[in-house]
């Protein structure tokens, strides 16, 4: 059972109060930009074996979208973090360096 | 290879069994295959199989970083139907599971192919709606399917309760010739003959890294050392984004764990598979008298072939609904697979950004159903660089808008 | 007018926990920027309370102000006061950002008490309820077994539940069962 703790509300909340937003910090390409970056940014999802960075919501509970890093290959979580980012905040990448050195997600690493 | 037969079992019981062969050669790997499989699940070993059995390529490795069958193939739920509705989906799952009806005798190898027949409940007048159109799709595809009304269900299914607290049965998609097949039969029949051919199953070794010249594939890296191909085929489920990371281009799958459980044998009560996609359940029996027991995906990305408590919950509610009886039931055992989902649910067969690299990937859950037809169609495409069944499954139908939608079929039901 | 009745008519049942549909409540969503002096006001004039903490309830003399979210409270007063409390929750906040909605008709209330109170409640919503963990005053928003609710527990040990009007008969005969008298665990006893 996987165990978030909402930045907002400070529950550790079980994930049946949870929903999984999908990939975090997307970029939107929309009109204007290449074929190539509007296919990548509709179809292609981060799917790391490792870390990862993802949105979800607390849904049954302060309703607030947040952030979380954690580990697909072990479902260690990192820690959680604000949704009022475009990028992962530098004390949870320090908690994702400690664990994983060497990490990289997309244009991120520690 | 020495043939199973009547005789033989009657033979080898006189000597305490002392006279069987070992069903496929443990082997070390080349310096060099004209072929390697990445993956030795169904459809990796299916793939091998086709290009030696029609393509005559028989200098061929199957790697496998475990042991063969052990990825999804050997944890699924193992419902074989061809009732798709788009074109390319119906002829390549009609293609597997017409392949399915002569396999044993093929292998000389049971795989315990059992078409009892499938049916997938409409539980709302969306789905009545949806079925009907199916069963007319099929009509036209040449599938065999017909749209049955509650009463029909009922005399199939005795233990099926109609009236549903939440949701009615209004009906059933009813595929006569579709059912199950003993899963790790199907990889190890596939293995068999495979061997048979000379071709090596490499287990317990890694595949680490793609090796590339000038944009083409030269080889691989492995745990047991680097191997050179002039083809190579990523065949390797929830881990295809893993692998096509390594030759350097991105698939569009994401890796999500499915689960199964299956409940203490019973004596025989339900002679058909059931499907309950609405209320997100569905049942068989085995041969051995558990009730066979499937459900939906998590929601997030994982690699742990293992899933969240309260999809099991959830599933079994959905069956205590459709079949009252299985609230008294004890559940056995329960596992996970990681499947590898793409946005329209159907699979990818198909040329990669590598020269002589094939990807197929993205079976979801519900690619049992397909192995023999995949391995047709990946060993053609392979083989010839053309592949009729696969060319509507290219990776790049996303880029040119074609997508073949089945999510309704394949990304809720197995 | 036609009388207000609220979705079960006050429904009980007594087993393990006394379980209560407690009647027509009063409710106001009210969102806005919790931490500021406005709101802080109005909120004080409404209920008589504070802006409760995070997941706290605070009670005062003529309402109840719960956390709902980092800017979203749910006030609560007597049924029939409501519209004068959204109409004085306007003027008072007139040009501050906000929103103040009766929805005292979209919920459905109940009570839970007795001895294995926590344990009823702990039963269907994923919640440490251990004695220490979730005490008098503590406000959750949760799931009870498939459907949304919110709960906290009073002075007296009352677990309060709110959750909406549409899934009550769900509330109330999940809350039954799990107060059933051959239902118990005893696991807070
Ligand atoms: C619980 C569950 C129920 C299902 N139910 C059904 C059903 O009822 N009907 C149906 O049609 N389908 C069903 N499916 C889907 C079906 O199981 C899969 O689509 C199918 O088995 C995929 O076969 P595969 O050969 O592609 O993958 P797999 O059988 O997973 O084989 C891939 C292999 O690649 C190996 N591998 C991975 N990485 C490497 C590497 N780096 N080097 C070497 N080897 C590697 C893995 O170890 C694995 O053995 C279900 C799946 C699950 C999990
Ligand atoms: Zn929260």
């Amino acid at each position: 059972m996987l165990i978030l703790e909402c930045p907002y509300c400070g529950v550790h909340a079980e994930e049946t109060e949870l929903q999984a937003g999908g990939e975090a910090h997307l970029k939107r390409f929309g009109p204007g930009s290449s074929d190539e970056a509007f296919h990548d940014y509709l179809f292609l999802r981060e799917n790391p074996r490792g870390v990862h960075l993802e949105r979800w919501r607390h849904v049954n509970g302060c309703g607030k979208w947040f952030h979380a890093a954690r580990c697909t290959q072990t479902l260690e979580v990192f820690g959680t973090y604000r949704a009022q980012t475009s990028a992962p905040p530098q004390d949870i990448r320090d908690k994702i360096t400690a664990k994983r050195p060497g990490w990289t997600w997309r244009e991120f690493e520690g | 290879m020495k043939r199973y037969s009547a005789f033989a079992v009657a033979r080898e019981g006189l000597r305490y069994h002392s006279g069987w062969d070992r069903a496929w050669r443990a082997a070390a790997p080349k310096r060099h295959y004209d072929v390697i499989i990445v993956g030795a699940g169904g459809h990796g070993l299916a793939t091998a199989y086709y290009l030696g059995k029609n393509f005559g390529i028989t200098n061929v490795a199957v790697i496998e970083k475990g042991w063969l069958g052990g990825g999804n193939t050997g944890r699924n739920t193992t419902i074989i139907r061809s009732n798709y509705l788009q074109d390319p989906s119906a002829a390549i799952y009609e293609k597997a599971r017409s392949l399915y009806e002569g396999l044993s005798q093929d292998f000389n190898y049971n795989v315990m192919f059992s078409p009892r027949g499938v049916i997938m409940l409409a539980q709302t007048e969306h789905e009545v709606r949806g079925y009907k159109r199916t069963a007319h799709a099929n009509a036209l595809q040449g599938v065999a399917t017909e749209w049955i009304e509650p009463a029909r269900v009922k005399e199939l299914v005795p233990i099926i309760n109609l009236d549903g607290p939440r949701y009615p049965v209004l009906g059933g998609l009813w595929q006569e010739r579709g059912g199950t097949a003993r899963h790790d039969a199907v990889a190890w029949g596939y293995a068999r003959a495979c061997s048979d051919m000379g071709m090596d199953i490499i287990q317990q070794c890694e595949v680490t890294g793609v090796r590339t010249e000038n944009g083409r594939v030269i080889g691989v890296e492995t745990t047991k050392g680097a191997i050179d191909c002039d083809k190579l085929g990523m065949v390797v489920a929830g881990n295809c984004s893993v692998l096509s990371q390594m030759a350097g281009f991105r698939l569009p799958v994401e890796s999500v764990a499915l689960q199964a459980l299956v409940s203490e044998p019973i004596k025989p009560c339900m002679d058909v598979v059931v499907m309950a996609n609405t209320v997100h359940g569905y049942m068989s029996q085995s041969d051995k008298g558990e009730m066979v027991i499937g459900g939906g995906t998590d929601g997030y990305n994982n690699y742990t072939q293992r899933g969240s408590f309260h999809h099991i919950e959830e599933t079994v509610r959905a069956l205590v609904e459709t079949f009252p009886m299985v609230s008294r039931l004890k559940m056995l055992r329960q596992w996970g697979g990681i499947v590898d989902v793409t946005g329209d649910r159907s699979p990818l067969i198909s040329k990669t950004p590598v020269q002589n690299c094939f990807v197929n990937a993205g079976w979801g859950t519900g690619g049992f159903k397909a192995i023999p037809g995949s391995g047709w169609a990946m060993a053609e495409l392979m083989a010839t660089g053309h592949s009729p069944l696969a060319e509507a499954f290219s990776m790049t139908r996303f880029k040119e808008g074609r997508f073949i939608d089945e999510s309704v079929a394949a990304g809720v039901a197995h | 007018m036609s009388d207000a009745v609220s979705a079960l008519n006050g429904a009980e049942f007594n087993g393990l926990a006394k379980v209560v549909e407690t009647g027509l409540g009063g409710m106001i969503t009210l969102r806005g920027d919790l931490a500021s002096d406005r709101i802080k006001a109005a909120v004080k004039a409404a209920t008589g309370t504070e802006v409760p903490a995070t997941r706290r309830i605070a009670i005062g003399a003529a309402g109840a102000a719960a956390w709902m979210s980092p800017d979203e409270l749910l006030l609560m007063v007597e049924y029939d006061r409501v519209g004068a409390v959204v109409a004085k929750l306007g003027e008072d906040l007139a040009g501050a950002h906000h929103m103040a909605v009766n929805v005292s008709d979209a919920r459905a209330c109940f009570a839970v008490s007795g001895p294995a109170a926590r344990e009823v409640i702990a039963k269907v919503a994923p919640v440490d309820l251990a004695p220490g963990q979730f005490e008098a005053g503590d406000f959750r928003r949760t799931r009870f077994a498939q459907v949304a609710g919110a709960f906290w527990l009073d002075e007296a040990g009352v677990f309060h539940i709110v959750c909406f009007r549409s899934v009550a008969a769900y509330m109330f005969n999940l809350l039954s069962t799990a107060a059933h008298p051959h239902a118990k665990v005893g696991v807070y006893a």
